[in-house]
């Protein structure tokens, strides 16, 4: 949490599991999301400025910004680490390294287990519910103000969109089909609190999830969830987005895929942190254009 | 006899410096000043006027321009300007009294617009103070959008209005 921000700007890598995952997915949102990383090239990038000077007035600007933990960003940070990180991902991440340029899904089928579908839909609902108080923290608006996330998201882009594009691939499209919508909300419906504190997920981030307890929280959550599911349903059908085509995009790096999706959202949740990489950047170009109207 | 080998003893050396340069931890960089000086401490005065105050003093913008209203906090309002959907500046108000750094360009100020100190702030930025206190910027995100398109936009907002807060 008090890992300066130019670090963990700095620290984002230019190129491993997660960044091939999102460039494979660029056809989602075409040209959104560049891998902006480093904390003085994302100044540079998002001012448009040269002058040394004027980096090093936004950066420590920035940085001043980020460190007053009542400005939110750090919250924002540490809700979109927590959500991605799960319990023995680094061992996979380090195997997904070690596997190269190609990965057969054949050789690593024995060494996964699928999700049930309503782990997979209650960690779908999370992740959402994620951004919408992450969003709420970055921007200043109350936490709880659905409204005003549903009235954002047509506004969304760079990487804070390619987030979303990746949440309905990946862990709607891929493990649940293209009603992800409809049976994440059926599950969340089904399930109650009881499940919902099962979830790893959930149990990662609901100190900062609306609601005194996890009965209240559920229902933030399916609030939060319904009100996102015109703006997903116009998502998917703009785009004419199916797991053939998801599928198809992901064989680029991916063999034995066919057939086999449940595996696949499984390797994926397990060796990739899209949540962690771009909400990183998003912080970072949070603070940057702030600090560039403040300096 | 020798209680060490020597060669022994140069390796055990060798890895007690790499041990000694890692616990030194990474090299210094030219953020490091200004995160000890920032670590734990409030960025924003406590006098700052809440941002939603700005809002109303923000251009009115018609066809084909739409105004976006992002990052509202205490001493600051953010929003996009949009142009046929495209975004081509950024337009903030700033409460200075949270970063005074900020009116130090204005002291060398040689224009004024609308009868403010205007200055320019890098290559992409132009800004003017209200009643040495409030800094309107309007930023190009396009290449197209020019200074001369910033200027015309800092004319938009309601500078009198906001010269009436303090």
């Amino acid at each position: 949490m008090s890992e300066p921000i130019f670090k963990v700007v700095d620290a984002l890598p230019a190129k491993n599991m997660t960044t091939r995952v999102l460039h494979a997915l660029d056809w989602v949102v075409p040209g959104q999301w560049n891998n902006l990383v480093g904390f003085e090239n994302s100044i540079k990038v998002i001012s448009g400025e040269d002058d040394q000077k004027m980096i090093q007035k936004i950066g420590e600007r920035a940085i001043a910004l980020y460190n007053d933990k009542g400005e939110g960003y750090q919250t924002a940070l540490w809700l979109y680490r927590m959500v991605d990180n799960l319990q023995g991902m680094a061992g996979w991440a380090a195997l997904a390294n070690k596997i190269g340029e190609n990965i057969s899904m054949l050789s690593l089928m024995n060494k996964l287990t699928p999700k049930a579908d309503t782990t997979q839909g209650i960690d779908f609902c999370v992740k959402l519910v994620v951004e919408i108080v992450a969003f709420c923290k970055l921007n200043g608006i109350p936490g709880d103000s659905v409204a005003d996330f549903v009235k954002s998201l047509s506004d969304y882009r760079d990487e804070a969109l390619m987030r979303m594009a990746a949440l309905i691939c990946l862990d709607g499209l891929l493990p649940l089909g293209p009603d992800f919508m409809v049976k994440a909300l059926g599950f969340l419906d089904k399930s109650g609190a009881g499940d919902l504190e099962k979830n790893e997920r959930y149990q990662q981030v609901k100190s900062l999830i609306p609601g005194e307890n996890a009965k209240a929280q559920l229902g933030f959550i399916s609030q939060g969830v319904g009100a996102v599911k015109d703006w997903a349903g116009k998502f998917v059908a703009s785009r004419d987005l199916g797991t053939d085509k998801l599928v198809g995009s992901l064989k680029n790096f991916m063999s034995g895929i066919d057939g086999k999706l449940d595996y696949v959202a499984a390797l994926l949740d397990m060796t990739t942190n899209y949540y962690e990489h771009t909400g990183t950047q998003s912080v970072a170009r949070s603070l940057i254009v702030r600090a560039m109207g403040e300096i | 006899m020798l209680l060490f080998k020597p060669r022994i003893a140069v390796a055990f050396l060798a890895g007690l410096m790499a041990l000694a340069v890692a616990a030194c931890g990474a090299q210094p960089t030219r953020w490091d000043e200004a995160q000890d000086k920032t670590r734990g401490k409030k960025a924003v005065s406590t006098d700052a006027y809440e941002g939603s105050v700005f809002n109303k003093f923000f251009p009115k913008a018609e066809s084909p321009f739409d105004l976006v209203y992002k990052q509202e906090k205490k001493g600051t309002a953010i929003a996009d300007l949009k142009q046929d959907g495209k975004p081509v500046a950024t337009l903030t108000i700033f409460d200075t009294v949270s970063n005074p750094d900020a009116i130090t360009d204005y002291k060398e100020s040689t224009q004024a617009l609308a009868g403010f100190p205007l200055v320019a702030k890098g290559a992409k930025g132009t800004a003017l103070l209200v009643n040495r206190r409030f800094q309107v910027q309007v930023r190009s995100t396009d290449d197209a959008f020019t200074e001369e398109d910033r200027k015309t936009w800092l004319k938009k907002f309601d500078l009198d209005g906001l010269a009436q807060l303090n």
